[in-house]
């Protein structure tokens, strides 16, 4: 069956909501079983004292990325059919930013606030009220961001073509990026730290 | 005793599946503040209809008649939750507690995650996703505008780390 199965066609919208369930119940597990669910762990990053953070979203990236334009060459999935996300580089770098400094504050981002407040930690319901907080703070106000937020629209943009090259060759890339990042990170990580942090 | 935690590799891996699956099945990427919004949209339309109707934002949450709570990504938000929970009764790791680092109050490490929870919600609507729904996928589906907002968020975590080091280190 050639994908994406709802955009073919091939299953129902009930369907694709009811196996949305289950993905998030893998992604929901995954988060917990890799440490995101305690605060501290996410926050060490930002020391450098325990990068396994970064570590795992490099290796969802380098996974996700092979497997997508894997399963696209083969043409097991239709990348025409894919919604791809636009970039509007300008707003998402100010938010970055924004984001990078309430994590480090906060301890979380959203997916993992949100299965740490399932597993009881408190300092994790406190941070999901401030988040839908923060959430109806820009729908609410939003005249007054709303044309930085559609600034700098740059339709689908993707690395293959910032660089001008072969598809193949930015998946190579942006794997190669992502384990040598990731080695790097881990040899800081000792530097500063020693060898005796958990990992 | 807590069940030692997967290696990281494994865990990316078992999140990048997750991510190919939603690619597979339903053409798109998975998320979580997508997921939110759609949650507060629908929270506040309830106790406050007439701010949330004329908010020129939150009003598309219901255009056509929707309802925002029925969204796809409040479907795998749920399965988010179910995962987690199980996953902490699986591995002994649920505990009603605060976790922080060793110089600060609960009190205080409470007023900073309010705090921070707000700058990310905020941020997140900004960015049109978060570090899952926009820096993951994006950065997948190599987005130069998701790989320029992850690099953002490190470099905003690491300026300001060195603040708020009292809470963690």
């Amino acid at each position: 069956m050639i994908g994406p199965l709802f955009s073919n066609g091939i299953i129902s919208s009930n369907i694709n909501s009811l196996l949305a369930v289950f993905i998030g119940i893998l992604f929901g597990y995954s988060l917990q079983r890799s440490g995101f669910a305690d605060s501290r762990n996410i926050a060490s990053t930002f020391y450098l004292k325990d990068v396994k953070v970064p570590v795992v979203m490099f290796s969802a990236i380098t996974t996700a990325a092979i497997g997508l334009f894997g399963m696209g060459l083969v043409g097991l999935i239709d990348l025409n059919k894919l919604y791809f996300l636009p970039s509007y580089l300008l707003p998402e770098i100010v938010a970055g930013l924004i984001f990078g400094v309430g994590m480090v504050i906060g301890g979380f981002c959203p997916g993992t606030s949100l299965t740490a407040m399932v597993t009881g930690k408190i300092d994790a319901l406190i941070f999901m009220a401030g988040f839908l907080l923060g959430t109806a703070i820009f729908g609410d106000f939003y005249p007054l961001w709303k044309n930085f937020y559609e600034s700098d629209p740059n339709g689908v943009w993707r690395i293959d073509q910032l660089f001008n090259i072969n598809l193949g060759l930015a998946v190579f890339i942006v794997a190669a990026f992502a384990i040598v990042g990731s080695l790097g990170l881990r040899k800081l990580q000792t530097k500063f730290w020693g060898k005796n942090v958990e990992n | 005793m807590k069940k030692k935690l997967w290696d990281p590799v494994l865990g990316g891996v078992m999140i990048g599946i997750a991510m190919l699956l939603t690619f597979y099945i339903a053409g798109r990427g998975l998320g979580v503040s997508g997921a939110l919004t759609s949650f507060i949209a629908w929270f506040q339309n309830i106790i406050l209809p007439s701010v949330t109707q004329n908010s020129e934002y939150f009003s598309q949450y219901f255009a056509g008649g929707i309802n925002p709570i029925f969204d796809y990504l409040v479907f795998m938000a749920v399965g988010i939750m179910i995962g987690g929970f199980t996953a902490s009764l699986v591995s002994k790791d649920f505990k009603f507690e605060i976790l922080k680092g060793p110089n600060i109050s609960n009190k205080g490490r409470l007023v900073y995650a309010f705090i921070g929870g707000i700058l990310v919600g905020y941020a997140a609507r900004l960015a049109r996703g978060c570090t899952s729904g926009q820096a993951l996928v994006g950065a997948a589906e190599l987005s130069v505008g998701s790989w320029a907002f992850m690099f953002a968020i490190f470099i905003g975590g690491f300026a300001a780390a060195y603040f708020v080091r009292r809470q963690w280190i």
